[in-house]
């Protein structure tokens, strides 16, 4: 076939491509993403004064059906000292996981390409807040191309809410600081409403629009403070945020903010091409968010569901969206509930399932075929409850979801093994680090290109 | 013929197969793109940090010759792609190389920007794609006269090359995969932008070379001056009219101070400070210290984390303090204005030096962590920034358990704060803000409220303290009184539920009763007995008591009017005093006029000093032998 000719089919071909968007559900766009069975589950842990070495570490279950270690630990690496193990997330070319910590600000960056069965430990950033200028609590992290953007949860200054983002290149250089738009720095962003906290959480983007949102949570005093201590402390119960931004993906400039009160956290964004929407759920007030383009082209933020009994403050924390965007599974930590949501019509989501899954539930993952569920319970170390029944209390538990019920696979009891409290959990497959062309070239290649 | 016929359909094609691939909302609505989508990035408005350095390579020019892609780039801003002329991923070169012609093409016409740029297409199948066929392919997508270069890896150096970009290449059914990428690189040879499929935009990319090409770096809006203060103030968030008051976290404007020299000449209002005079090099070592994060066992806390300058160095943002890893302290963070000049130290007296009372925080399990004495001081030694400053600062003395505390003694000294208005009515100078109110108050404060029983003065200078113990029932309530079984709490601006007694303050790891001086000396007579806190500066440092359970100072006049609470052992001073409402509202506005003109000053100082945060590196002070002793041989 000629260039020409050649190209012309390439055009057509163009026109008929799907988008091919199903997939792990709450990842970065940007991200090389797994589309079939996952080998492993990455979870990050954190350590516990009094059990087994006492650190935060990042344990490797086996979570492949049939396999003889299914549902087992297969490896840890413990990373020294308790950081606040919180949340982690692959660099876009899936090679390298980021993991961080919410006290220490430091940063544990994982290898898991070279044997997916056994991440390794190759570097630490211990200088965050220091180049950064300030920023404390590494929260998100949030594969862009060649570069990771973590959003902060506090500062060095007072340890309050108020933060900023940051940027580092995958190999770990410190590129800049975007910080949060204040009242007397709105940084360009129309205040739609009457907050501006300055506060952070977590970030997601929608490309194609060249958009990112972002949420807000509270400062290092309140997320480090015993929960009893910080529900009795009235001053220290103002500090949370109430603000969701939109902003300039590519300028990183914020455009708006909502008002979105009692501390949004997660931001699960749609993944059809036509829905131009993110939601998000407030920890404190127990509501659906829903952040959405009008038809007139412009960002609105609106209440559009209750999440259990408010005035009994479930406390929302994890979502995962359906690749498809029809359901939304909504954990609640203090009463250990999962809830799945329809949320066909984004703006009346209508809860269609429950169950308890412990004594306490923070963290729920899905396959990219929803057909696998998984959950962890811990929150934060100095929140989580101490007591609770035995198995119950720390969990890594795996359900099979048949459209109708969860259906237990395997369960994990970090307790009784001696690891910690598991917290975010990462998929990972081996398929996802397929040799190299370079390494076996085909005969018909050669053929061809003789 | 037949082969310009069929470019032809190309280029007429490549309009709409470029419109559906990239604005397919505008498709899919039938509506036109709003504002917020992808035009939105104004050049300039926005920096393009450096990413990285460009990763050189070997490439095959069009006559099959090696060059350097260094010397390929030319020292020009380059877009460079890696392409297969057989690719056949709709959403990898094909769109990545139309893109990059219709960046191409709107750039061309712009002569100023055209001769600084160059594109360059590499691609990754130098079997196929020889310079004939890199040619033809060309042909589509080049302008006329645009520097865009089409080339191949050498297949020798082809591993490296992609390897160094990050560029994966695996086979699918026989043919070549892979994710999209494309770089912008400066003339400098350093990558500003990377794109992947889902941020590869025509008008994005153009804003990225014109941002780097013409318009000055971006430069951060400058915030106005900030004053003292919570830069987070939540006044009336209990209402849904709240509204936030949030300062940026740039707007700190430090201007240093000559401490020593305000320490020397006094403030008005204030007993003469007792002892030598620290110097100037002890003072600048101890405000270093005192906000350096790495003081504490983790690295997260300094002494400034919960003696907060604008916070009138105590925390208007918590009733107690949080300790390393979160850990409970019971009691609020005292103020530390003026702190140099009390006898005795911590609300149950129990310290008499600030150079013995600052290793207890350092060492407090439940405070800064740290596991030794001589921990600390290796690891101050072990840091460079500190390197010479002990030495300096005490006649050659290296950091030990003695200098380290009269560094920090020295600083926490120089924190004097008299000089209010109350001061200035008091001594007979024209005073504005001492108002008729505050006038009252003091009648009051010294009458019929009695306050001046503890809270004393002296002829000339006042620190309103009689530096004693009381028992007010504070203490008294919290071990012994049962807490009521609901109480309301705020969950965001006007949203209020009540909370179960055992949800609240309960932490269960930890003993957070407090039965004050007893806790010192076992005797019965002392329990729940705290020492009277100085009231200068009293406005600035809410939340109130020993652990911080009131709020405000209308709800101290209250506790107060109402005798306390009673117990066996309370103060014989505390009885209720029938206050009016306007002769609480006058003391109180005499406790406002207690602020010293210069605390502003004090805190712009303050922030003058770095925060000490951890460095990239090993981890700090693990060697189990000292690098270099600081110990002092005794004599």
């Amino acid at each position: 076939m000629k260039p020409s000719s050649r190209l012309f089919a390439l055009l057509l071909g163009m026109i008929c491509v799907a988008p091919a968007f199903a997939d792990e559900t709450c990842v970065s766009p940007y991200m090389k993403r797994l589309s079939t069975q996952e080998d492993f589950m990455y979870i990050w842990t954190l350590g516990v004064i009094g059990m087994g070495d006492e650190q935060d570490k990042l344990v490797t279950t086996d979570v492949r059906p049939g396999s003889k270690t299914f549902g087992k630990m297969i490896n840890s690496v413990s990373v020294g000292g308790r950081n606040e193990a919180h949340h982690s997330g692959y660099t876009d070319d899936r090679r390298f996981l980021w993991a961080g910590g919410l006290d220490s600000s430091n940063i544990f960056i994982f290898d898991v390409h070279t044997d997916p069965a056994k991440p390794t430990l190759v570097n630490t950033i211990t200088d965050f807040v220091a180049t950064s200028g300030g920023v404390v609590g590494p929260h998100s992290f949030y594969a862009l191309p060649g570069r990771m953007l973590i959003t902060g949860l506090s500062n060095n200054q007072d340890h309050g809410g108020r933060s900023g983002m940051v940027e580092y290149s995958n190999e770990g250089e410190y590129l800049a600081t975007h910080w949060m738009p204040t009242d007397d720095n709105l940084n360009g962003a129309v205040k739609t409403g009457k907050l501006a906290d300055g506060y952070g959480y977590d970030v997601r983007a929608l490309p194609r629009l060249n958009v990112m949102l972002t949420s807000s949570f509270t400062g290092w005093n309140n997320y480090m403070m015993n929960l009893g201590k910080l529900m009795g402390d009235g001053e220290a119960m103002k500090r949370f945020g109430n603000t969701v931004a939109v902003w300039d993906l590519h300028t990183k400039k914020p455009l708006k903010i909502f008002d979105v009160p009692g501390a949004p956290l997660e931001i699960r964004c749609a993944w059809n091409e036509k829905h131009d929407y993110c939601l998000t759920a407030t920890a404190l007030t127990s509501e659906i968010w829903l952040i959405h383009r009008d038809k007139a082209g412009e960002w609105q933020a609106q209440a559009v569901a209750t999440i259990g009994d408010p005035k009994k403050i479930p406390l929302p924390v994890d979502m995962s969206i359906a690749a498809d965007d029809s359901r939304l599974w909504v954990n609640t930590w203090n009463d250990g509930m999962t809830r799945l949501f329809d949320i066909s019509d984004p703006f009346k989501p209508k809860q269609i399932y429950e169950k308890n899954i412990g004594a306490q539930v923070n963290m729920v993952s899905q396959s990219w075929d929803g057909k696998r569920v998984y959950f962890t319970s811990s929150l934060l170390a100095s929140w989580d409850k101490t007591e609770g029944p035995e198995g119950d209390l720390q969990f890594f538990k795996a359900y099979n979801w048949d459209g109708k019920a969860l259906k237990p696979a395997f369960k994990m009891n970090f307790v009784k093994e001696k690891l910690g409290r598991p917290h975010q959990m990462t998929l990972n497959a081996r398929s996802m680090y397929a040799q190299s062309a370079l390494d076996a070239p085909t005969p018909e290649v050669a053929t061809t290109a003789k | 013929m037949r082969r310009r016929a069929r470019r032809y359909w190309v280029r007429a094609l490549l309009p709409a197969v470029l419109g559906f691939l990239i604005t397919p909302r505008a498709l899919a609505h039938e509506s036109p793109a709003p504002a917020t989508t992808l035009s939105a990035s104004s050049p300039g408005s926005y920096a393009l940090p450096p990413i990285r350095q460009a990763p050189d390579g070997k490439v095959l020019d069009e006559t099959r010759q090696p060059l350097s892609l260094r010397d390929l780039f030319g020292q020009k801003l380059v877009v460079l792609s890696f392409i297969y002329t057989h690719c056949a991923d709709g959403k990898g070169c094909p769109m990545a190389s139309m893109t990059l012609a219709q960046t191409a093409k709107r750039l061309a016409a712009r002569a100023e920007l055209a001769s600084q740029l160059r594109f360059i297409s590499v691609s990754f199948d130098p079997a196929r794609d020889t310079p004939e066929v890199l040619a033809d392919y060309a042909r589509h997508f080049r302008p006329k006269g645009f520097d865009w270069r089409f080339v191949a890896g050498a297949p020798a150096d082809l591993r490296p090359l992609l390897d160094g970009y990050r560029q994966d290449l695996q086979r699918e059914g026989g043919e070549l995969a892979h994710s999209l990428r494309v770089f912008l690189i400066d003339p400098e040879g350093r990558i500003r932008n990377e794109y992947t499929s889902g941020f590869l935009d025509s008008k994005l990319l153009g804003a990225d070379i014109e941002t780097l090409l013409l318009a000055p770096s971006a430069s951060t809006s400058a915030s106005p001056a900030a004053g003292t203060g919570s830069g987070d103030p939540r006044v009336g968030y209990d209402s849904s009219a709240y509204a936030s008051q949030s300062r940026a976290l740039g707007a700190r404007r430090p201007e240093a101070l000559d401490l020593r020299a305000r320490l020397k000449a006094g403030e008005a209002g204030l007993p003469a400070l007792r002892g030598p005079l620290p110097t100037s090099a002890q003072i600048a070592l101890g405000r270093r210290l005192f906000f350096d994060r790495r003081l504490s066992h983790n690295n997260t806390l300094s002494c400034g984390s919960c003696h907060v300058p604008e916070q009138g160095f105590t925390s208007n943002e918590l009733a107690t303090p949080v300790g390393i890893e979160g850990r409970t302290v019971r009691r609020n963070a005292p103020t530390l204005l003026n702190v140099g000049l009390l006898p005795r130290l911590f609300v149950d007296n129990r310290e008499s030096r600030l150079e013995q009372q600052i290793w207890a925080p350092l060492l407090a399990f439940n405070e800064m962590g740290n596991p030794s004495i001589g921990y600390v001081l290796e690891k101050i030694t072990g840091l460079k920034d500190y390197a010479g400053h002990f030495e300096a600062a005490f006649d050659g003395k290296p950091a030990s358990m003695e200098t380290l505390g009269a560094a920090l003694a020295a600083y926490e000294r120089s924190l004097i704060a008299g000089d209010s208005p109350f001061d200035r009515w008091r001594a007979g100078r024209p005073e504005p803000d001492f108002s008729p109110a505050a006038e009252r108050g003091f009648a009051l404060f010294s009458g019929k409220a009695a306050c001046s029983s503890c809270h004393t003065l002296n002829a000339h200078d006042a620190l309103f303290t009689d530096h004693d113990l009381h028992n007010t029932g504070v203490g008294y309530a919290q071990a012994m009184q049962t807490p009521p079984p609901r109480a309301p709490v705020t969950l965001a601006p006007g949203t209020r539920v009540p909370v179960l007694a055992r949800d609240r303050a309960v932490d269960l790891l930890q003993n957070t009763q407090d039965l004050g001086r007893y806790e010192v000396t076992q005797q019965p007579a002392d329990r729940w007995r705290f020492r009277t806190p100085s009231l200068r500066n009293v406005a600035l440092t809410a939340p109130y008591m020993h652990d911080g359970s009131l709020p405000d100072l209308a709800a101290v006049i209250d506790f107060y009017n109402a005798g306390g609470i009673a117990n066996e052992a309370l103060d014989p001073r505390l009885k209720p005093l029938g206050l009016s409402a306007a002769e609480r509202a006058d003391l109180v506005s005499l406790l406002q006029a207690l602020t010293g003109h210069s605390v502003p000053a004090l805190v712009r100082d303050a922030w003058a000093a770095p925060i000490g945060d951890r460095q990239r590196g090993p981890p700090l002070n693990t060697s189990p032998v000292a690098r270099a002793s600081p110990i002092i041989p005794l004599p």
